[in-house]
């Protein structure tokens, strides 16, 4: 056995091992945006069906953030959404508004923020209270067939 | 009747002390191979075990990637059509490589070739007084055959693991794009939107790593504590395939469940 | 406490799977001398090489190597110990991924701090009292049993030790092979003053060159002498093993229930 030959091997080995985690951590997964710095924002729905963490919170189609939670809050007992904005974003107005959407077919739940028209912008902590809860289809039915009615 | 049921759980309680007994041998087996000291011998020594170990079993993960990855991208593209959504094969296939097929096939590939060439190495190694020759010599065949072994197998696998992911959402790249016509942009663009480096690469690799422990493991002890006969050794190597594949799957399941149990 | 041999196994008792090996067995090997371990198959002589070499427990009894009792002695004391002991085994046992330099230089890399051209001339020394210095490059798998077992041989005594074991030396050889081996054994153990314990059933080879035979049966030393002493015993047991006699203490037939009880008669 040339023990050139089994050095050199077990060295392209390693290297060809390194350079496929590195290549898989810039061309295949999602990379930088992820982890700079980002800050707590919160939005209460009236109905939050469909919608739980690591859902995509975007503005104009774009994504700017993640949901952390969903649960209850229990002054208002409406659905209070966590979500984290990435700290890049940092000029959503005070008076943004949020709502639930359904993305692609096979109906995935998301957040859309469109902005408002203030100048204070939002900070960590604050909570949006423009919000339009998610569709749910047996309202929808009920508003349709109530519309049927009054014809 | 009641003398046949008594000898029966007499036999079973002998059996599960044995099993117990061997566990505890593989384990003082682990133990001693891992707190040994390095010399500069140790790592010529490692070098040529990761040749036999990690690139003699190259090729054998580098074509099973490339076919597994060029049959997902032909089954999802497939698959997604019917949804009309053919463009996200790129994430499907890459998800589906980087978080389960990857570390699985790699791992059971690897058992089948390393792990059962380790055994039967071993195995030979005790029928023909070598171990036996090596303690004679003053020197522990535990540090100087088992350890290096190891330690290769646990380096290599993560390794050949990461290049089968490549490897394979390359060779599904060639079939959706190059062949079945998805854009490039999309296969990859939605691919590295919905593939996490945190949440599934590396979960992938760590994966890749509690397989390499376990085969590893498996393979040296079995090849260690062996009958040495021609059929003792031939048991072990069998040992050796079965075991490691059951715990890879069996520790796949768990590992699946508590990375990605919550998520969505 | 121990009587004046270079080994010394004293009420040793071994059992494997419930049956005892050896039971009180008591036996000294005297130092410079070929000992011959003998006696027909499965009474235990190569257990008896392994209770002598540390690889395995007496479990009643003490075994003394160089006048300490192995079975209290630390891993690194027995290795030291084992420096002064060199073994060959059936097989020869030559580690196949080295060539037959690299097998014999391979203890005197482990233990000695020798320099390139000091361990090349040693090496060389060694093969050639093999009569083996010409296949120093080859590789174990291209030997014949015969030459393994010499190349083997000189990595035993490569480290200069005072005591060397031989397991079934003989065994399977040619005749020419084992007129070989015998002129080694017996000229390494003169010229280099060892003490040579063997382990064989070949009577005609082991008494030409031992110093004292011990006759192993039934779990205890049956009889040890000079060898010619034992040529003319008349110890029944000892005459059927000497002269190769088919029946005798030994029987030829294994003990079963009477052949007329076990035919099956008409049906």
């Amino acid at each position: 056995m040339n023990k050139r030959w089994l050095e050199l091997s077990v060295g392209a080995m390693m290297v060809a091992g390194i350079a496929a985690l590195v290549a898989l951590a810039l061309q295949v997964s999602g990379g930088s945006m992820r982890n700079v710095g980002h800050y707590p924002v919160s939005a209460l729905f009236e109905n939050a069906a469909g919608l739980g963490p690591k859902a995509k919170v975007t503005m104009a189609g774009v994504t700017i953030g993640e949901v952390v939670a969903v649960g209850i809050d229990p002054d208002t007992l409406m659905a209070e959404v966590r979500m984290q904005i990435y700290g890049q974003i940092n000029y959503l107005s005070i008076d943004s508004s949020a709502s639930i959407l359904t993305a692609g077919l096979l109906g995935e739940k998301y957040v859309g923020i469109t902005a408002g028209a203030e100048d204070d912008l939002l900070g960590a902590g604050d909570v949006i209270e423009d919000t339009q809860s998610a569709l749910i289809l047996e309202e929808l039915i009920g508003q349709f067939l109530i519309n049927l009615g009054d014809k | 009747m009641l003398r046949f049921v008594v000898d029966c759980i007499a036999n079973l309680g002998a059996v599960l002390l044995h099993k117990l007994v061997q566990m505890g041998q593989a384990l003082l087996m682990l133990l001693q191979a891992t707190t040994v000291q390095p010399k500069a011998s140790s790592l010529t020594r490692l070098i040529q075990q990761l040749y036999v170990v990690g690139v003699q079993s190259l090729i054998i993960i580098l074509v099973s990637a490339l076919f597994i990855g060029m049959v997902l991208g032909l089954q999802g593209f497939t698959l997604l059509s019917a949804y009309g959504s053919e463009q996200a094969v790129g994430q499907m296939v890459a998800l589906t490589l980087v978080r389960e097929l990857a570390p699985v096939v790699a791992a059971l590939l690897f058992a089948g070739r390393a792990g059962s060439a380790l055994t039967a190495e071993i195995g030979l190694m005790k029928a023909t007084d070598q171990l036996a020759s090596l303690e004679m010599v003053g020197i522990d065949p535990v540090h100087r055959i088992v350890a290096p072994r190891f330690w290769a197998g646990i380096i290599s696998l993560p390794l050949l693991v990461a290049i089968f992911s490549l490897v394979g959402i390359y060779g599904g790249h060639l079939v959706a794009v190059e062949w079945l016509g998805v854009y490039s942009g999309s296969y990859w663009g939605n691919m590295q939107q919905a593939v996490d480096f945190n949440e599934d690469v590396l979960n992938g690799m760590l994966k890749a790593l509690v397989f390499a422990f376990l085969i590893s493991w498996i393979a040296l002890y079995q090849g260690y504590s062996c009958l040495p006969t021609s059929q003792g050794i031939s048991a072990a190597t069998t040992r050796t395939v079965v075991y490691s594949s059951l715990a890879i799957l069996g520790f796949d399941f768990i590992l699946t469940a508590l990375m990605f149990g919550g998520a969505v | 406490m121990h009587t004046d041999g270079i080994i010394n196994l004293q009420n040793v008792s071994f059992y494997r799977g419930g049956r005892a090996i050896f039971e009180d067995l008591n036996c000294a090997i005297a130092a410079g001398k070929i000992t011959a371990i003998m006696g027909p198959s499965g009474t235990g002589k190569t257990t008896l090489l392994r209770l002598i070499s540390g690889q395995l427990q007496p479990h009643k009894g003490q075994v003394f190597l160089f006048d300490q009792d192995i079975a209290k002695i630390k891993q690194k004391q027995l290795n030291q110990l084992r420096k002064r002991m060199g073994v060959l085994f059936q097989s020869g046992a030559l580690f196949t991924d080295l060539s037959v330099f690299e097998n014999v230089a391979f203890p005197l890399r482990e233990h000695m701090n020798l320099s390139a051209d000091d361990l090349y001339n040693r090496v060389l020394t060694q093969l050639e009292a093999v009569g083996l210095r010409g296949v120093k490059d080859f590789m174990p798998s291209q030997l014949s049993g015969g030459m393994a077992r010499r190349v083997a041989l000189a990595r035993a005594v490569a480290m200069g030790p005072e005591v060397i074991l031989y397991d079934e030396p003989f065994a399977g050889q040619d005749p020419i092979a084992m007129a070989v081996l015998q002129r080694l054994i017996k000229s390494l153990n003169d010229q280099l003053q060892l003490t040579s314990v063997l382990v064989s059933h070949d009577v005609a080879e082991a008494f030409a060159i031992a110093d004292h035979v011990i006759l192993l049966g039934e779990g205890r030393v049956l009889a040890q002498d000079h060898p010619d002493a034992l040529k003319t015993s008349t110890d029944p047991a000892v005459k059927q093993f000497i002269h190769g006699e088919a029946d005798g203490v030994i029987p030829f037939h294994y003990p079963a229930p009477a052949l007329q009880d076990e035919l099956r008669g008409p049906s």
